[in-house]
């Protein structure tokens, strides 16, 4: 069993933080209902009610080793395919109304992205066994393939919108921010224990559990605070403003 | 081990970029002002001829890249004042007025047209930093923030005509 690792006061904390995450990812989902966000980011609400359903069904099965195991590795994977979705999601509305960027951009995420299917695939080809049950060991291997993809387009639209200076609507930079937080430790998490051993395996668990936690806050706090409007032009004095004038007519006639 | 290594450098990246997502979002769009003459003249390649012919090497490469230097300022100046543009375009999508979603739409896609260019723009100025004796500046950069400028100032006459022209100059 994966909680087998930790010593009883550690075991309290990853359990508090297990049972705040239920609790966080329960406002999260009425926060979609009640904003009715869920027509608009239905990828994101999707992926919030998995992590809910998982949430609650792992923590009640958490004493059933076998079963556990079934049950948490489909529910992962569905988790992590939603992700990529999700990332697409951020993708579309980051874009939208952009239509000279966004076909530059797609064919630049595109490239990315086959580069990082390329090497998830050679991260979990050349992968050395991992400790565990064989349905486990694979998992991880998948996991950290999966991760590696899901990080790698986090960060590049990170990386595009920073580049063409557009500017993030605070929901999605909420979403995209919370995602990026929680895969990026689940990917460094992931890959010490597939790689270290089992020996990382408590420390994983308990960054696992506080990152997701923290992920919950931002997209809360994001998805829940008013949109701010970040603008400010300043007017320069009348004199400047002749002085400039006159310097940009002499470029257009000279 | 080479596997981890790599995952451990990746995530350290990806940590970087999401910091400095969060301190860019964090900054204010703000338009700063611009000389678009002295940019001009920071550009002229005849001063740079005159440089090349009458300087020695070295110290023309010193001024070369200072001069470089100086120009990446500029074009990182107009790239901020070209996102700013293009979230004041955004705003001025959310208008009732067709008239004026047209025209942030052609301000829009004005400013990411420059935008683009100044990142061609930092690749070839970067590229001149490293070798001086190169000659790539960009010469379209200019007349193009020129006519964002004329397109600005017809948004701001139809959105507000006393922030029109301010913005325009401004910028």
């Amino acid at each position: 069993m994966l909680l087998s690792s930790f010593h009883m006061p550690l075991n309290l904390v990853y359990y508090g933080a297990w049972v705040a995450s239920i609790v966080l990812l329960g406002f999260l989902v009425a926060a979609l209902a009640v904003k009715k966000l869920w027509k608009k980011f239905p990828i994101f609400s999707a992926y919030a009610l998995i992590c809910f359903l998982q949430a609650i069904i792992t923590y009640l099965l958490r004493g059933r080793t076998a079963v556990y195991e079934y049950v948490y590795w489909p529910l992962e994977l569905t988790g992590m395919f939603l992700g990529l979705g999700v990332v697409y999601e951020i993708f579309r509305n980051l874009f939208a109304g952009h239509s000279v960027l966004r076909k530059l951009a797609t064919t630049i995420f595109q490239s990315c992205l086959l580069l990082l299917f390329l090497v998830g695939c050679i991260v979990m080809y050349a992968h050395a066994p991992v400790q565990g049950s064989r349905l486990a060991a694979t998992s991880y291997v998948l996991e950290e393939g999966i991760r590696i993809i899901e990080v790698g387009v986090v960060v590049l639209l990170f990386v595009l919108s920073g580049a063409f200076g557009l500017h993030w609507r605070q929901t999605v930079f909420g979403m995209a921010f919370g995602l990026a937080i929680f895969v990026t430790i689940e990917l460094a998490g992931i890959s010490l224990v597939a790689h270290v051993g089992k020996t990382m395996m408590a420390a994983f668990m308990l960054a696992r559990a506080f990152s997701f936690d923290l992920s919950l806050l931002v997209w809360l706090g994001y998805l829940l605070a008013p949109e701010q409007v970040t603008i400010e032009s300043e007017v320069p004095q009348r004199g400047q403003l002749e002085q400039w004038n006159r310097a940009v007519k002499e470029l257009i006639y000279q | 081990m080479i596997i981890l290594l790599f995952v451990v450098t990746f995530v350290v990246c990806a940590f970087a970029v999401l910091f400095g997502a969060l301190r860019s979002r964090s900054r204010h769009a703000v338009l700063r002002p611009l000389d678009v003459g002295a940019f001009h003249a920071l550009m002229s390649r005849e001063d740079e001829l005159f440089l090349r012919e009458h300087l020695s090497r070295s110290t023309f490469f010193r001024l070369k890249r200072e001069r470089v230097r100086l120009s990446l300022k500029y074009v990182d100046r107009i790239a901020g004042n070209a996102a700013a543009v293009i979230r004041l375009g955004e705003m001025g999508r959310n208008s009732q007025d067709p008239e004026v979603v047209a025209s942030a739409a052609r301000v829009s896609e004005l400013a990411t047209e420059i935008r683009l260019q100044c990142l061609l723009a930092f690749a070839k100025l970067g590229m001149e930093f490293a070798f001086p004796w190169m000659q790539l500046t960009p010469a379209m950069l200019a007349p193009k923030y020129q006519s964002l400028r004329e397109n600005v100032l017809r948004l701001g006459t139809l959105q507000s005509a006393d922030d029109g022209g301010a913005l325009a100059s401004a910028i």
